[in-house]
């Protein structure tokens, strides 16, 4: 077997083993990449409740009048007040948010999203353990399959004929993105040597300022 | 026939269950060490004795980011007091079913001071993140926050 025949032989191969693998992780990506939109992995399923206002005592008199008022299935897990008169139940997997002076409460209930969930479940390898050696093994095969691609085929569709244009105009584009998006008019030496604010290597365009930290 | 992937399949099957989670404590980023668990009462009557340290801190989850899992709220030992755990995004991700558990975390106590704007900014984000609607008049002027920047945790 000649050596592009033995590269066709495992990029096919490969390339089946990896397909689903290689979805997940595209379904996942594309979720992952707007979490600040949305919880990709979660949602809230939230229900308004009303009840007659009680008395504001201590937590657990008015756990127990909340559970009768807003007929909850007995005591909760735990339970915490964040003021006087806000109080919340946790239950397994949900929980309620009430306002004993207003008589108002919220039951809030997260579920995972349908194989959403799940795939970025693998894909932020959450697991950790045995799965980072897995996705290491399919991090390897991907770039095999990255490079056993280009040699495929021969002539005037491989690598010498069209593969070379796309091939770096696929090289190029991610470095003309990194151009656009680190270096500023005026750069001068490479990020992060320099001091001071914009110019001469300060922070990158859109890298968090400061205060984020104080953010979620 | 005999499949020729009946083998494979079962050895996979097998894994998967070895490597399921077991139903006791989940262990995020490092987890934590044997120090001794500093009160939160004590962290919050004296905060500045603390920023810059590591601390260990024990209580429960009334909060989880509901966006990313990228924070929790622990109430501790004292009502009304809480502290937020802030972890790197991707690095722990705090499932929103872990609210009501409860946490034994560890991270560096930091100090950040606040302008108006920067409070607003926050007080705005945080509604975004609950899908609550936001009332600038919330926010009165500059604000000291204390969180703790988490490097690990363990969830029972």
């Amino acid at each position: 077997m000649n050596w592009r025949k033995l590269n066709n032989v495992l990029h096919r191969d490969l390339g089946y083993l990896a397909a689903g693998l290689t979805l997940v992780y595209a379904i996942s990506g594309v979720a992952l990449n707007h979490r600040h939109q949305w919880n990709p992995s979660w949602k809230l399923d939230v229900e308004a409740r009303s009840f007659a206002p009680i008395p504001v005592s201590d937590r657990d008199t008015m756990t127990a009048a909340l559970v009768e008022s807003l007929a909850l299935p007995g005591p909760p897990k735990s339970s915490f007040r964040s003021a006087p008169h806000l109080v919340e139940l946790f239950y397994e997997g949900w929980s309620v948010k009430a306002d004993a002076t207003a008589g108002t409460a919220t039951v809030e209930r997260p579920r995972g999203r349908f194989a959403l969930r799940e795939m970025n479940f693998l894909h932020l390898n959450e697991p950790k353990g045995i799965w980072t050696w897995a996705a290491d093994v399919y991090a390897v095969i991907l770039g095999f399959l990255a490079i056993s691609g280009l040699f495929v085929l021969k002539g005037r569709n491989g690598l010498s004929g069209r593969g070379k244009w796309l091939a770096g105009l696929g090289v190029v584009l991610p470095l003309l993105a990194l151009f656009f998006l680190l270096w500023r008019p005026g750069d001068s030496g490479p990020r992060g040597e320099g001091e001071g604010e914009g110019r001469g290597g300060g922070r990158p365009r859109g890298e968090a300022r400061p205060e984020a930290g104080a953010r979620g | 026939m005999k499949s020729p992937l009946r083998t494979p399949i079962a050895v996979l099957a097998l894994a998967a269950f070895a490597a399921a989670p077991a139903f006791a404590a989940t262990k995020y980023g490092k987890g934590v060490s044997e120090a001794t668990p500093v009160k939160l009462s004590e962290l919050m009557a004296r905060p500045d004795d603390y920023v810059g340290k590591v601390v260990k801190v024990e209580g429960l989850i009334t909060e989880v980011c509901a966006k990313r899992g990228c924070w929790i709220n622990v109430a501790g030992d004292k009502e009304f007091q809480t502290i937020r755990i802030k972890v790197e995004d991707g690095v722990i991700v705090f499932p929103m079913t872990d609210k009501g558990k409860k946490v034994v975390a560890e991270g560096t106590f930091k100090k950040m001071e606040l302008t108006k704007e920067q409070a607003i900014a926050k007080a705005k984000h945080e509604c975004e993140e609950k899908g609550t609607k936001f009332d600038p008049a919330s926010v009165t002027g500059p604000s000291t926050v204390y969180q703790i920047q988490g490097t690990g945790a363990v969830v029972e």
